[in-house]
């Protein structure tokens, strides 16, 4: 009697352990993964950060470290560029926001221009690079237009001076991610009750007060996605760019502090401090990541 | 603004967005002389591609290093993303959020430990390095992509085939794999445009120069300003095809990763 009672329990209580067992397994090589090569790497980075390191050895300084590097104006410098550079942000969402718009309204050839339009979103930004200073150059295309219409004594060379590359760094910024966030406003927009539109026109609203009231209300999670995302990607993705257009410089006119990581790592063989600056970088993104978090929190 | 109107500005869009291929075309078909007086074509920078650029070894390297880490992420994602949704185990809710979070983890925030770690232990020479750090940045949103996509697919799907004797090993393998082919492609497609056209990963962790990708054969030779204008742009062309080829064949999968969780 009891032995039958235990053997009619028994197997539905491992059913559920076998099945938490089996989901634990799988879930294990991932996250082992993720702690391996991302999570343990945090922790030494802030280990690091204390510490004068090359790389072979380390030697404990101590909270020193911190205050010494936020007295190098490197770091403020780089922290500057990546402020002006926030000034991008809102052309690489408005002209993306205008296109996505434009093709909406779908005249002949629409599908033909949306795959011309996101093309560029396939290559490399070290390709895109490569090309932009071809624009910039002084014998680039950026001068070439400047005479065409007839300023023939103007010749700019924005990524030869400290007051422009990061200007020039920014509109490259700019056109490598209209693509990606024409593509969101685009599917945002296919998601648009046009109903809505409809009968609004016929109440008399104009385009304005469409677009205010009904378009862009509808886009806002749309927008609040591409916003993060090219936050992130302005503060952790320019390496290519900057790398094969300028380098950094002229000067530090160039250098983010993605870029100064790897410098200071790199080029220098301060990897104490090029840790610490890494540290930052990751507290800077792990803010606006809060807000993508929350974004796709509030979805669930 | 009439539809002839829009149809002129959508021309101009189009002329802008076709630029860097126009650059590239018109400057690869330049030699050297030709590209400094600003006259006349040729073919010479085509000619002499492969001696100037190692470009079918760094393709082959670029081919390599993107189909194994690839398979990889899908190895540890799919699996991992089928557990969070259908087999939750204690903590796995944490768990799924801890590793959603390290999707924000750029890797320039981690990267000297990182390399001091995979130098360590001997693995920036051939690609196993690279592999490994571009499966770990990849596999956050793989997991993230796969959760999402099961907890779409009924539990009785799984239930029975379960019942039926599979196993959970088995039902991963012959129920969950065969509906899931679109949220395979979607993670395919972005992480092969993610990988193809990555340089930091590439320049760092994979030390033998004749092992180099692509993206980052054309970036040390850019940045050394030693090579010729119309040599790059032709291997630029080269390195930049077949991405755009897998970008304009499954475009609606990248359209439908980057909306994910926002899109329904």
């Amino acid at each position: 009697m009891t032995v039958s009672t235990v053997g009619a329990r028994a197997p539905r209580l491992t059913l559920r352990r076998r099945r938490q067992l089996a989901g634990a397994l799988f879930a294990l090589p991932a996250v082992a993964l993720v702690i391996g090569l991302i999570a343990v790497p945090i922790g030494q980075a802030i280990y690091y950060s204390f510490t004068q390191w090359n790389g072979l050895t380390s030697t404990w300084i101590g909270p020193s470290t911190w205050t010494q590097a936020f007295h190098n104006p490197n770091l403020w410098t780089a922290l500057e560029n990546n402020a002006w550079l926030l000034l991008a942000v809102p052309f690489a969402l408005g002209l993306p926001l205008l296109i996505a718009m434009l093709l909406h309204q779908r005249v002949i050839g629409w599908k033909i221009f949306r795959s011309i339009y996101f093309l560029p979103t396939a290559i490399s930004w070290v390709v895109l690079g490569l090309v932009a200073e071809r624009f910039f150059a002084f014998q680039g295309t950026l001068n070439s237009l400047i005479h065409f219409f007839g300023l023939s004594h103007v010749n700019t060379n924005m990524l030869g001076y400290e007051s422009t590359a990061l200007s020039a760094l920014g509109i490259t910024f700019v056109f490598t991610m209209i693509g990606t966030n024409t593509m969101l406003f685009l599917t945002g927009l296919a998601t648009l009750d046009t109903s809505l539109e409809e009968a609004a026109r016929i109440d008399g609203a104009g385009r304005w007060r469409i677009f205010r009231h009904i378009t862009l209300p509808h886009l806002s999670r749309f927008i609040q996605l591409a916003f993060v995302m090219t936050v992130i990607a302005l503060f952790s993705a320019l390496f290519s760019l900057i790398f094969v257009m300028t380098g950094g410089g002229p000067g530090y006119a160039t250098t983010t502090m993605e870029f100064l990581i790897y410098q200071t790592g790199f080029a220098q063989g301060d990897f104490g401090t090029a840790a610490l600056y890494g540290l930052i970088l990751f507290v800077l993104t792990a803010i606006v990541g809060i807000v993508q978090l929350r974004l796709i929190g509030s979805d669930e | 603004m009439g539809r002839g109107a829009l149809f002129l500005v959508m021309v101009g869009v189009a002329v802008v967005m076709l630029y860097p291929f126009w650059v590239m075309i018109v400057d690869s078909l330049k030699s050297e002389n030709q590209f400094l007086s600003g006259h006349g074509f040729s073919w010479a920078s085509w000619r002499t591609l492969t001696s100037t650029i190692p470009i079918a070894q760094e393709v082959g390297s670029s081919t390599i290093i993107c189909a194994v880490s690839i398979l990889l992420i899908l190895l540890v994602g799919l699996p991992a993303g089928f557990a969070f949704a259908k087999l939750k185990f204690r903590a796995s809710g944490v768990i799924f959020l801890a590793i959603v979070s390290a999707m924000m983890v750029p890797l320039q925030a981690i990267l000297m430990p990182e390399f001091v770690n995979i130098t360590r232990l001997g693995l920036t020479g051939g690609y196993t390095g690279a592999v490994l750090v571009y499966a770990a940045l990849g596999t956050p949103f793989s997991v993230f992509l796969f959760a999402t996509y099961f907890r779409g697919v009924p539990d009785e799907l799984i239930e029975a085939g379960i019942v039926d004797g599979l196993g959970y090993f088995g039902a991963l393998w012959r129920l969950v794999v065969p509906v899931a082919i679109p949220a395979i492609a979607t993670v395919t497609v972005l992480q092969f445009i993610q990988i193809w056209d990555d340089l930091l990963v590439g320049l760092l962790f994979i030390q033998n120069t004749s092992e180099r990708p692509i993206t980052v054969g054309l970036a040390v030779l850019a940045a050394g300003r030693t090579t010729s204008i119309p040599a790059l742009m032709a291997g630029s062309l080269v390195s930049a095809l077949p991405a755009m080829i897998v970008y304009l064949i499954f475009q609606r999968y990248l359209v439908k990763g980057l909306t994910m969780g926002i899109d329904r």
